[in-house]
């Protein structure tokens, strides 16, 4: 009986979600004069979110740890340079090889000195973002690794960024991330440390390797992410001043958002979609004639904010 | 005789050996009057932002919303001002529209428990964003010449003793500081004595707006004009002040103000003695900021980790002497 | 093959200064159905904690099956077949009921990493079947379920181990009556498979019905096992309370003695799950006591008195004008011993200064909000001293202090506002016999000075030594009043209040 009634609801919400979305995209397409349903927009859009897609899944594991780490965006970049360099030595497999190293080593990095320092992982991050930006500008100042890094993507490797190879790399990525996350071990592991880390720990899970495997499994995903953002983007411009933050908050507003729909839709399902939304939002505010950087980025302050008193409703415990 | 521990030694042992390691790389001229004006000059802002936010941070939140609320208060705030060709009213006029930013933080955080962390980031992107739009409209306005005075450093340092000062009356003689000390140290053990915790915390953050609307009056008086790039990055400046300064994130009672004077004071003696040693590009400084951030952040927390084992040791000793004696 | 499944001798288990289990013996055969019974603190949630596997045990020799028996971990009892289904831990909400029932357990579904998901509710959904428990959606997350599913997930975990014992503490009360039935046949099935069960509940009929034998606990030692076909509750009832040994410590007078003036009025108060319709009066200079079971609603009663808890109906009146919340209880001189001393009442890393003065800072500021830090140094030297706290200085931070000490301070700090009315919730609670004695002096001092004293407490021997009249509840609900010069017995508060 339960179960049957579950199927329903399940049917019933997806109805219900698909149709949202169309009336959203149809309502997009009329304020916009017709700009929103058309292939450039809808182009530009899943070109856009594929990056971070791959940010925001990596937030999903990170929280899962209680981890809040603020130098991804200082990963990404540097990321980014690796990739840029090593792709234009040896192409595609230097693109992604040169992103996966340099993410998988500053996040496991990151990883052990949350879990041994045990500095809140916020203010560590901050402090390791400050170092990671560092190091960017040392690579784009000093002479011998000036013209490695401040150079472009050559052309013909920037496929991954492009369609439809971008929406091939997010598939085969959906996949692999969702099989991760739900079906094996150390999936299961770190969800149990999240939601209960007394119970898991009591059923034998041992919390600093789990967190330690973590730290492979988002280094391996921000590692991508920065293989993705040069191929898109071409090349990376340097951030100081901790700007660097600023590239985490939109993966932030998308992984909020599907933890609002957690219940209804498996989060790793859910990202990529509301990554899909969110940057469909930006981009019909680009075509309204809201400037970025300045309307947009107030306009994305406040989502988070909604995302976050929507996501933490009916909690009642201590919140700092 | 009162014990010192030893989570509150480490950030002046810190302090000490930065000031003595750059006093001596720099051949003394550290202690040049004129560079110990410099030094003072520097500190201030940060100083008189992180009065406010300490506040915050003994409760064991955070606000990162203070640096774009100084540029949002100060152009807002002189604009208005030469709008309505009253110089003078730069200084309610910022002093209410910070305050006012600070008061919605507060309801989120204290209401609707959106973690202060995350609220005050939102608010840093959202607001930099309106700053920046603003600018786009009206471009770089200056002062008026009026105003200029209050940069004089007859004016301008009694200015600053005098908002230290209150700061600290508040902090550490009312009950508002100890209130949120209570708060930091245990919410539930605050809540259940009967601290109106809600309104603390709506207090606090209106406090730390405030300050960011003081700092943003020292800022335009020493700059003579209002731009988008006020208060940027002095979010991070402050915590890093707070934090080197010994108070533990999770404040409470190690939240003092003398910490928010020392961690200023440290990081300005960084950036400055760079400087002199000449490394003054930022990846430098950035960098040793960063580690030096992390090295005392962990020493302060492990050196809090062994001071509460010490005294766990005492009690477990008193409680089996105890039973021994009856 | 000896019929004794697990054996117990001389088991003992100490939380720092409270001693949970003293030398405990305890046999279980194979195929019996044991029940557990005492009152809170007795020690039966320890000594099958043990069992299980959640804590080590200080000394003393356990078999199991005649081999020695030391579980390193919940997980390593499970590899010995027994499994428990604990009072409070519960189920991991962000996980799906399915991989909950075998958390721990997922190696068997895995290969190379890889969890087999369909495997594992296929084998989940056969240990529901093979026991007969109600269908649980398997691939639903466990937050947003009913706790009475979540306990049924629970139930299954412990049972995939097809366990030899199987632990069950405070089980029924979170179920429902025909999942209870379900949960009957279950125990007798078991029963007939040759395999054991510990039962620990408060409801004395219902463990009679579905035992064998019943162990009753008090003070952490066994008083004795009976039967179950031939006791009776009555019989368990007293045996839980026994005789206990007196100390002259209580108030000896036999009657009630206090002032006509109401200071507290409490009429109808209901907090959603906790208590409902809750009314009674409170009298200068009286000390009302509350008693009942962990499950009674007694804590609950206090702390929406002082108003921490949102009153759902109800009103709390103090001196006949509305008590609105806690800060308004603060200003009008009230006074709230919580019972969990260093997580809710103290800051334990703070100074003993601060925590002396915190709930008196409105008294003792003055132009201007200044709080002098003489008078704070004064207040707390002044209370430091009058309650003898041991410490070498009031900058001492509260952790180094004992237990002792630290309920002094915790006490002391609303003794020195001399208050109008005094909630406190297990004030003796972890302290010794010299502290305790103390603490009742201190509670008689300020009856006499005619404060209202509103007594929460889990030892009845404390809540018929000390009180004027005693309020028995269950279920959050008042079952009776007793006057002290009535029928003021042990016995008597039992009989409505198991």
């Amino acid at each position: 009986m339960t179960e049957s009634l579950e199927r329903r609801g399940k049917l019933i919400f997806a109805a219900v979600f698909v149709g949202a979305i169309a009336v959203l995209a149809v309502l997009f397409h009329a304020v916009t004069g017709g700009r929103f349903l058309t292939a450039s927009t809808l182009t530009i859009i899943a070109k856009n979110s594929v990056y971070p897609t791959f940010i925001a899944w990596g937030l999903c594991f990170l929280f899962a740890c209680g981890y809040t780490d603020m130098s991804i965006g200082g990963v990404v970049v540097l990321g980014s340079f690796a990739s840029c360099v090593f792709g234009n030595w040896w192409g595609y497999a230097g693109v992604i090889l040169g992103g996966l190293a340099v993410g998988l080593l500053l996040i496991f990095i990151n990883f052990n000195i949350f879990a041994f320092s045990r500095i809140p992982s916020w203010i560590a991050g901050i402090s390791l973002a400050m170092v990671y930006e560092a190091i960017a500008v040392f690579l784009k100042v000093s002479d011998s690794t000036k013209p490695l890094v401040m150079v472009s993507l050559r052309e013909e490797y920037r496929g991954l960024g492009q369609l439809p190879w971008s929406l091939v790399i997010l598939a085969v990525g959906l996949v692999a991330v969702y099989f991760v996350y739900n079906l094996t071990t150390i999936g299961i592991n770190i969800r149990a440390i999240g939601g209960n880390s007394a119970v898991a720990q009591k059923m034998g899970i041992n919390l600093t390797r789990t967190l330690l495997k973590v730290g492979l499994i988002a280094g391996t995903l921000i590692g991508l992410a920065s293989a993705l953002q040069e191929s898109y983007a071409g090349m990376t411009t340097v951030k100081t001043g901790l700007t660097s933050m600023s590239m985490l908050f939109y993966p932030l507003a998308i992984y909020l958002l599907a933890q609002i729909l957690r219940d209804q839709i498996n989060i790793i399902i859910a990202v990529p979609i509301c990554s899909a939304i969110v940057y469909a939002v930006f981009n019909v505010l680009a075509l309204l004639g809201v400037p970025s950087g300045t309307l947009q980025e107030a306009i994305l302050g406040l989502f988070l904010i909604v995302f976050g008193v929507v996501g933490q409703h009916g909690n009642r415990g201590v919140v700092k | 005789m009162k014990k010192l521990k030893l989570q509150d030694v480490v950030p002046f042992a810190a302090f000490i050996v930065i000031f003595v390691f750059f006093t001596i790389a720099s051949g003394g001229k550290m202690l040049s009057a004129y560079n110990l004006r410099i030094l003072l000059d520097q500190s201030m802002i940060t100083i008189v932002v992180g009065l406010g936010v300490l506040f915050v941070a003994a409760q064991g939140s955070i606000d990162l919303s203070v640096g774009v609320n100084v540029a949002f208060s100060g152009v807002l705030a002189t604009h208005i001002s030469l709008r309505l060709s009253a110089p003078w009213l730069l200084i309610p006029a910022a002093l209410a529209i910070s305050a006012a930013v600070g008061l919605v933080i507060g309801v989120i955080v204290s209401k609707l428990k959106v973690s202060s962390f995350m609220t005050t980031i939102a608010m840093l992107i959202g607001i930099r964003g309106v700053v920046n739009y603003i600018q786009t409209k009206i471009g770089v306005e200056y002062l008026d010449v009026s105003l200029k005075i209050l940069n004089e450093p007859y004016v301008k340092i009694p200015l600053f003793i005098a908002v230290t000062a209150v700061m600290a009356y508040l902090f550490e003689f009312t009950k508002l500081g100890r209130y949120s000390r209570a708060i930091g140290e245990n919410e539930t053990t605050a809540r259940s004595v009967g601290v109106p915790v809600e309104k603390m915390k709506i207090a606090v953050f209106l406090l730390s707006g405030l300050l960011a609307g003081v700092g943003a009056i020292f800022t335009l008086i020493s700059v003579g004009g209002s731009t988008n790039t006020m208060g940027n990055f002095l979010e991070m400046k402050v915590a890093m002040a707070i934090f080197l300064g010994g108070v533990l994130v999770t404040g409470g009672a190690s939240a003092r103000i003398y910490k928010v004077l020392l961690g200023a004071f440290s990081i300005t003696i960084i950036v400055n003695g760079l400087a002199l040693i000449g490394k003054s590009e930022s990846q430098i400084s950035e960098t040793v900021e960063g580690i030096l951030l992390l090295l005392i952040l962990y020493a302060a927390t492990a050196a809090a980790r062994r001071d509460r084992r010490r005294s766990v040791k005492q009690a477990v000793a008193s409680e089996t002497s105890a039973t021994e004696s009856t | 093959m000896s019929t004794n499944l697990l054996e117990i001798r001389g088991l003992n288990k100490r939380f720092g200064p409270t001693h949970a289990n003293v030398d405990i013996d305890f046999t279980l055969k194979r195929g019996e159905i044991r029940g557990l019974i005492g009152e809170n603190g007795s020690g039966k949630s320890t000594l099958i904690s043990i069992i299980a596997g959640l804590y080590p045990r200080d000394s003393g020799a356990i078999t199991l099956g005649g081999a020695e028996y030391s579980p390193r971990s919940p997980l390593d009892a499970n590899a010995h077949k027994v499994s428990m289904v604990m009072q409070e831990l519960g189920v991991v909400g962000t996980l799906p009921a399915g991989v909950n029932v075998f958390l721990g357990h997922t190696r068997q579904f895995t290969e190379a990493g890889v969890i087999n998901l369909n495997a594992l509710n296929k084998a989940a959904t056969k240990v529901f079947e093979r026991w007969g428990l109600p269908k649980v959606p398997l691939n639903r997350l466990t937050d947003g379920m009913m706790i009475e599913m979540r306990k049924i997930i629970e139930l299954a975990r412990a049972l995939s181990v097809e366990p030899d014992v199987l632990l069950l503490d405070e089980i029924t009360q979170s179920l429902s009556m025909n999942n209870r039935e379900l949960l009957y046949e279950l125990l007798t099935r078991l029963k007939d498979m040759g395999k054991s069960v510990v039962v620990v509940t408060h409801d004395v009929d219902e463990l009679i019905r579905i035992t064998d034998t019943i162990t009753v606990l008090r003070d952490g030692r066994v008083v004795g096992s009976v039967e179950s076909a031939a006791t009776s509750a009555d019989e368990i009832k007293l045996m839980m309370v026994g005789r206990r040994i007196e100390g002259d410590y209580y108030r000896s007078d036999l009657a009630p003695d206090y002032s006509d003036e109401v200071a507290l009025r409490v009429d109808g108060l209901t907090v959603d799950g906790e208590i409902t319709n809750v009314s009674f009066e409170l009298h200068r200079g009286e000390i009302l006591a509350f008693c009942g079971l962990s499950d009674s609603g007694i804590h609950s009663v206090g702390k929406a008195v002082y108003g921490l808890s949102k009153r759902l109906r109800g009103t709390v009146k103090l001196n006949s004008s509305e008590l609105r919340s806690a800060t308004d209880a603060l200003r009008r001189n009230v006074a709230y011993v919580p019972k969990d001393r260093d997580n809710e009442a103290l800051m334990i890393r703070d100074d003993i200064l601060s925590n002396f003065v915190l709930p008196s800072l409105d008294t003792l500021k003055g132009a201007l909000g200044y709080l002098a830090p003489q008078r704070l140094r004064a207040l707390a030297l002044k209370m430091t001293a009058k309650l003898s706290v041991k410490c070498t200085d009031i900058n001492q931070v509260m952790d180094s202090l004992s237990g002792g000490n630290k309920q002094k301070v915790n006490l002391g700090r609303w003794l020195a506002k001399s208050p109008e009315l005094l909630i406190l919730d297990c004030p003796t609670r972890g302290v010794d016999v010299g502290v305790k004695a103390y603490i009742y002096s201190l509670m008689l001092e300020a009856k006499r000075s005619g404060a209202a004293i509103l007594l929460i407490s889990d030892e009845l021997t404390e809540a018929l030594g000390m009180a004027d009249r005693l309020v028995v509840m269950k279920g959050g609900k008042i079952t009776r009043v007793i006057r002290r010069d009535e029928d003021f017995t042990e016995q008597s508060v039992i009989a409505v209040m198991v």
